[in-house]
């Protein structure tokens, strides 16, 4: 199967080919020879089964991990341009410095915490590291601003003093995704961010997510999701992994309809997807 | 340290670093070790490479078992190995009779230097140090979120952490073998500092050096003067203070963890 063609116009953002990866040295790969193509406005959601490799395959996209094979993003400078426009310079993850990185993509993961009790407002200025000058100057009025907008973009601007020990699930996981957008990455990297959360709160984050990058701040997203009705309703294309390879990929209904799916869920999935939406 | 392990027992003293420096040193005093042209800092730099080796190898024991560094793995394997190196010190000593109350006294811990030079050099390491560290405070911050968050955020987690370590190695290995191992402020002043100032590092490190030092003063009063004339061993003092600290700290950080 290919990608989804409604987007393939739009620019290259991430290109991975052959891409294998496990951890330690020597031990069986957890995630073998993985390709697929992100354009910008995608939003890419990776499914499977408990222990396929989606949490390892977004680990290595977000730089946690080594890899094999090539994984090249189009990286960007310091201003916020794509430094590189077309799919023939797009850069090796490997090769990007841990700040350039941290400028392309940012993680949002399942659950975060600290043991210190950092407040909201400390807590998203994290995700200025990247972009801040270094030696002893303070945040400059660019990194004061983006940490107010990414605060504001998740509900939170009346919460930055609070600690976030003391935040709801659904407050805390907003603040990660407020740090997350003080990065301003062109790629959002979601690890099963709605896991723990109220429905309400579920449906909440994603929307936040959706308007960011529908104002084109976020380029394209590429998320794991435990819940297909989620991912089915989040997703603009879509991976199914099965013990660690792709098996099927295509756009949300191309791959939820297909017979690798039904094998990898033990059951008719479109089926029981539209079963459980016409009867719940 | 703390920051560092994610661990809020974590400290010098827990994870037998000062134990290390002080064998390190006590076997330099007692077998009256001098290497030329080291001289008069023959001691300090035999309790500097002790605590250097003791750290790495605490670090790499603790992550055959504990690959993450999560939990309380890593201070018990401290608290073991800072017992072991205590026994080691306690025999070596045991052998040489006319080294031992050279060794106990100094073990205790005392501001008793002679003479400017050794101050001049504590002084000066550890003030290197503490700027050094605070060149690292936004490091410091993201670290304790776990290391895969601090890698998306750009910080490269291991190497920072191996540098942080090695500074607080350099600097505790200095201090202890020089004045002896002087426990648990180390552990309690980042934690009463946090409650007072709050967890960000930008004024958490330049607090807790100031802080550690002020109570550091009082306690070595307080030695001096208790029982005169005695001049009380300061390590005691800050011992006997510091322990039921120790237990509520560890207490209130399991009932968290509930």
């Amino acid at each position: 199967m290919s990608a989804p063609e409604n987007l393939a116009r739009s620019r290259i953002l991430v290109k991975a080919e052959g891409l294998s990866a496990g951890y330690g040295s020597g031990r069986r790969d957890i995630v073998r020879d993985i390709g697929f193509t992100l354009r910008e406005g995608e939003r890419l959601c990776v499914i499977g089964a408990n222990g396929c490799g989606k949490t390892t395959l977004l680990r290595v996209l977000a730089g946690i991990l080594p890899y094999r094979g090539s994984l090249a993003f189009a990286a960007r400078d310091v201003d916020g341009t794509l430094a590189s426009p077309d799919a023939d310079s797009l850069v090796e993850r490997s090769l990007l410095g841990p700040k350039e990185a941290a400028r392309t993509t940012a993680f949002l993961a399942q659950i975060s915490s600290s043991y210190f009790p950092f407040t909201v407002g400390e807590t998203v200025m994290m995700g200025r590291y990247a972009r801040r000058q270094g030696g002893l100057s303070g945040p400059s009025p660019g990194d004061r601003a983006a940490v107010r907008a990414a605060m504001d973009a998740c509900g939170l601007s009346d919460l930055a003093d609070r600690p976030i020990a003391r935040l709801s699930g659904g407050q805390l996981q907003r603040a990660f995704l407020a740090r997350a957008l003080a990065q301003e990455p062109s790629i959002l990297l979601l690890d099963e961010p709605t896991n723990h959360l109220d429905l309400f709160y579920q449906i909440d984050l994603l929307g936040r997510i959706r308007e960011r990058m529908d104002s084109g701040l976020v380029k394209a997203s590429i998320g794991v999701f435990h819940d297909l009705l989620l991912a089915r309703r989040f997703a603009t294309s879509m991976i199914l992994l099965d013990g660690g390879e792709i098996v099927a990929y295509g756009s949300p209904d191309e791959v939820l309809e297909s017979p690798e799916a039904n094998r990898v869920y033990r059951m008719n999935v479109g089926q029981t997807l539209r079963d459980l939406l016409q009867n719940g | 340290m703390q920051s560092v392990l994610k661990n809020p027992l974590a400290s010098p003293f827990t994870l037998g670093v000062s134990s290390g420096a002080s064998l390190g040193a006590g076997l330099a005093i007692l077998f009256g070790l001098t290497v030329l042209p080291a001289g008069l800092v023959t001691v300090p730099a035999a309790g500097f490479v002790a605590s250097a080796l003791t750290i790495v190898f605490l670090l790499r024991f603790s992550r055959a078992i504990d690959p993450r560094l999560e939990g309380n793995t890593v201070i018990l394997a401290g608290m073991v190995l800072s017992l072991f190196l205590n026994a080691a010190l306690t025999l070596f000593s045991a052998l040489s009779k006319e080294g031992m109350n050279r060794l106990l006294f100094w073990q205790m811990g005392s501001f008793a230097l002679k003479g400017t030079g050794p101050l001049a050099c504590v002084s000066a390491v550890t003030l290197a140090g503490t700027l050094a560290i605070y060149r690292y405070r936004r490091e410091l911050d993201i670290l304790t979120f776990g290391d895969d968050e601090a890698v998306s955020l750009g910080v490269s987690a291991g190497r920072t952490r191996a540098v942080l370590i090695a500074l607080a190695s350099v600097m505790t290995g200095t201090v202890v073998s020089f004045v002896g191992v002087i426990g648990f402020l180390d552990l309690a002043v980042p934690h009463v500092a946090r409650k007072a100032f709050g967890p960000a590092h930008r004024a958490l490190i330049p607090l807790s050096a100031l802080l550690g030092g002020s109570l550091m003063v009082l306690a070595d009063l307080l030695a001096r003067t208790l029982i005169p004339p005695l001049d009380l061993p300061v390590g005691a003092i800050t011992a006997i203070l510091g322990t039921p600290f120790f237990a509520h700290v560890y207490l209130s950080s399991r009932r968290r963890d509930r």
